[in-house]
């Protein structure tokens, strides 16, 4: 059985507006954030983004567990990025304030160097990632979860697609809690997750007494679910009644305006290279 | 009469991908207004010829062999599709948790009649229309997953009734219920027919299902039709060892035998220890008290112990903390407040794989926890994560297969054996780790009567094995099956709203009825019949050791027919 996102009906300025004008103003928004490279414009993004959580009243409690796995992820991937000096050649040429280090690894030199250049485009990336991520988190965490399904048939996706869709969404927490009972019963047979070592196959061996149980039953829940919507007519006629009804009013207008001009502003500013990748080497 | 609103006619069929037929030469008719029982063991075709009726086989289940006529309202089944069947029989599968497709009940219940396009106004009106029928209507609004498991299965029904089918298939129904939420799913059944519809119920328990008068039995053995027709011949028919039938009828049919043939003493009286107080303390819990949220105490100031020679069934409410006081018994959960001591170790101090060497906990569903390529390796991944050497590790696996009669399947991949096998590698996992006390979350849900019966014995039996030691000292079951715990138990903990509020024998602990209704339970006709003859028994048995306290004389008394709704 599907679960539901940890949804709590608050009376906000987000979620008053049209969870359709919501999703297509995120696509926008998050469209544009990947077009910019400009540091100061990726900035003020990332403080509209944590001011929307806000705007939300997203507490630090529901959102905890999401961040806690995006902020080390994307911490590892910038760090990797920024000293392994790759990504970014296409924005910059040059490098200015070469930091050098050495250091020993397993046995192995490493001399990682930093450049002025590498530390702007690791907070780039940083601010950019961080910035999709608070905007997407909108959408679980905003949407009435009876709402998914007529939210993307009012995308335009079709009948079928759009109640496939409102599943396979409601299908992630779902997975959370298999997760956890596939845990609890493997812990207690004495597998402790936080001790597996050995290489890295060997590791992602060890992790089959999670990935399995979950795996299968996820196969097997998959085919219940298709018995249980083919028993009550799913897909059967040319178009289907959604009992949740969804209207646009004028400030759902006004948000996907406001979504789709800053879209259109920010890929005519980048065509004329104002938005481009931004070092302050004026003030050095 | 009138029209009948089914017709079955030598159906039989046959799955692709076996060479037996599952379903052979079945005939039988329902009209208006009628509740058909349709009873035998697992296997034994009832879940097939659901899936004839509702259309699954052969839209879903394709390239099987099928033969025969099902008439619905007079018109063949074989000319519809799955939507148009759809209207005129309703399905609810056994468990409302593979059923609802829903976020909120009102999704839930408008999704047949979302697809079949009727006017939204329309839906509206028949969601309230048949939630306002089942006595629902506050859950509405409600989150489906987040419902209890009575809920949900008047949820699932709501579903199907909303699409107003002619005929109504329940697949095992009470399958997931407490005692109490089970007769209230059942007096909404009567009333489904009463108000004209056509019922055909799949179930195990039998006796519950004669509580509401069903008006006929179709009993099914390996693919056969062994009886059709009143309940009165079905129980004169029916084999107690196989089907669970009233007390009173399965202690008169074995007393009868028994006075056929002399020297049979009917069933052995099951050896259940001395119970309480006599052994070790293997775990103790004192004034633990336990929440996720401090507004909603998930247990409150429970103290008690295991100790060595207890075999304790946990009986109560969905939600009553019953899975939660185990989960600290293994370390899972920790108490905010009180203690847990394992072995003498506070839990606190101790990690699950430390504590895995007490207490062995076996899953509900053997799927959360099967994944290695052999049964040999499965069963060997427990004593390794604590830390047993290798040749440990291979006298454990083959004792543990022996126990649990698992031989010949070592080599065989576990996710590839059948459910009652799975559930024993389950066991064996346990038992290869050596751990002293055995608990158990719901061991016989989903079982037939006969299987279940075996399952408990064999595991009782283990007491008493092993190599001069047993490999269990404790052993712990929580359950909804009232009948389960009087016939296994020796000891009782009845949970309700957090609180442990009653530990004892389960000759004093199910005496008091007003403390089985605090904790929803029903009364069933084998605590009855015990509580009759426990002047003369001592104890509490199963009604097959009942039959030797039953003189030919009662044995004639014993009423026949429906039981009383309670």
């Amino acid at each position: 059985m599907l679960v539901n996102w940890n949804y709590k009906e608050r009376n906000t300025i987000v979620q008053r507006l049209d969870p359709r004008a919501r999703v297509i103003f995120i696509l926008c928004a998050i469209v544009a954030i990947i077009l910019v490279w400009d540091l100061r414009v990726l900035v003020l993004w990332l403080a509209f983004s944590l001011l929307t959580l806000r705007l939300a009243r997203l507490t630090w409690a529901e959102m905890r567990r999401f961040w806690l796995v995006v902020l080390p992820v994307v911490t590892f991937l910038v760090t990797l990025t920024a000293l392994t000096g790759r990504g970014g050649e296409e924005a910059y040429r040059e490098r200015h304030l070469n930091w050098q280090a050495t250091w020993t690894l397993f046995g192995r030199s490493l001399s990682p160097s930093l450049s002025i250049e590498q530390l702007f485009f690791a907070a780039s990336q940083f601010s950019r990632m961080l910035s999709m991520a608070a905007l997407s988190l909108l959408i679980p965490f905003t949407i009435h979860p009876a709402q998914y399904g007529v939210t993307f048939k009012g995308l335009g996706l079709s009948d079928k697609f759009a109640v496939a869709t409102d599943l396979a969404f409601r299908f992630v927490p779902t997975l959370g809690r298999d997760f956890a009972t596939v845990l609890d019963a493997q812990r207690a047979r004495g597998y402790e997750v936080e001790r597996l070592g050995g290489g890295l196959v060997q590791q992602v061996r060890n992790l089959a007494p999670l990935i399995i149980p979950i795996t299968i039953g996820a196969i097997l829940g998959a085919e219940d679910i298709i018995d249980a919507m083919d028993l009550r007519a799913f897909g059967t006629r040319p178009k289907r009644t959604w009992v949740t009804q969804l209207v646009y009013r004028r400030k759902d207008y006004v948000l996907i305006a406001v979504g789709v001009t800053i879209l259109v502003l920010t890929i005519i500013l980048r065509r004329l290279g104002i938005i481009a990748f931004w070092v302050p080497l004026g003030w050095l | 009469m009138s029209t009948p609103t089914l017709v079955v006619h030598n159906l039989s069929y046959r799955y692709r991908t076996r060479q037996e037929f599952a379903l052979r030469g079945c005939s039988f008719s329902a009209y208006p207004g009628e509740i058909i029982l349709i009873a035998g063991a697992s296997g034994c075709g009832k879940t097939t010829l659901m899936r004839c009726i509702n259309g699954l086989i052969p839209h879903s289940y394709k390239g099987g062999e099928l033969s025969g006529n099902i008439l619905i309202k007079g018109e063949p089944v074989a000319g519809h599709s799955l939507s148009s069947l759809a209207q005129k029989v309703g399905t609810v599968l056994q468990d409302p948790e593979k059923q609802i497709v829903g976020a909120y009940v009102l999704n839930e219940v408008a999704f047949g009649l979302e697809n079949l396009a009727l006017p939204r106004d329309e839906i509206l009106h028949r969601v309230d229309e048949v939630l306002n029928f089942l006595g629902i209507a506050h859950l509405r609004d409600r989150e489906t997953f987040a419902l209890s498991g009575g809920e949900k299965q008047k949820v699932a029904l709501a579903g199907v009734l909303a699409m107003r089918p002619d005929l109504i298939l329940l697949d095992e129904p009470l399958a997931s219920l407490d005692p109490a939420s089970a007769l209230e799913a059942l007096e909404a059944i009567r009333r489904l027919a009463d108000s004209g519809k056509t019922v055909l119920i799949i179930e195990h328990r039998v006796e519950d299902v004669l509580r509401i008068r069903p008006d006929k039995v179709l009993y099914l053995e390996d693919g056969m039709q062994r009886y059709w027709g009143p309940v009165d011949g079905f129980l004169a028919m029916a084999d107690p060892t196989q089907v669970k039938l009233p007390a009173e009828h399965a202690a008169r049919a074995i007393r009868s035998r028994m006075d056929a043939a002399p020297r049979s003493d009917g069933a052995p009286i099951l050896d259940r220890g001395h119970g309480e107080g006599r052994g070790e303390p293997l775990v103790v819990f004192e004034h633990v008290d336990f929440w996720y949220n401090p507004e909603r105490p998930v247990l409150h100031d429970v103290s008690t112990d295991i100790r060595a020679g207890d075999v304790i069934a946990l009986l109560g409410p969905n939600g009553s903390g019953k899975t939660t006081l185990v989960k600290h018994a293994i370390c899972l959960l920790r108490p905010r407040r009180g203690r847990v001591l394992v072995a003498g170790r506070d839990t606190r101090k101790t990690t699950a794989a430390q504590t895995a060497r007490t207490v062995g906990y076996v899953f509900q569903s053997p799927g959360h926890m099967l994944f290695a390529p052999t049964v040999a390796e499965e069963l060997a991944f427990g004593p390794r994560n604590i830390g047993f050497d290798e040749t440990e590790i291979a006298r454990n696996v083959a004792e543990a297969v022996r126990i649990t009669h698992l031989e010949g399947l070592e080599p065989l991949p576990p996710l590839s054996l059948s459910y009652g096998q799975q559930r024993r590698v389950g066991i064996a996992a346990v038992v290869a780790m050596q751990s002293q006390v055995l608990a158990m979350d719901e061991p016989t849900s989903g079982q037939d009567y006969r299987h279940y019966t075996a399952f408990m014995d064999a595991i009782m039996a283990m007491r008493r094995q092993g190599n001069g030691e047993a490999p269990f000292k404790a052993i712990l079951f929580i359950t909804h099956d009232l009948d389960l715990a009087l016939s296994y138990a020796n000891r009782i903990w009845l949970f309700a709203e957090g609180r442990l509020v009653a530990d004892g024998p389960p000759e004093q602990v199910l005496a008091d009825d007003a403390l089985l209704q605090r904790c929803r339970l029903v009364p069933t006709s084998l605590l009855r019949l015990n509580r009759a003859l426990f002047p003369q028994t001592g104890r509490f048995q199963r009604a097959e050791a009942l039959a030797r306290y039953l003189p030919p004389t009662l044995a004639a008394d014993v009423p026949t027919g429906g039981m009383p709704m309670a």
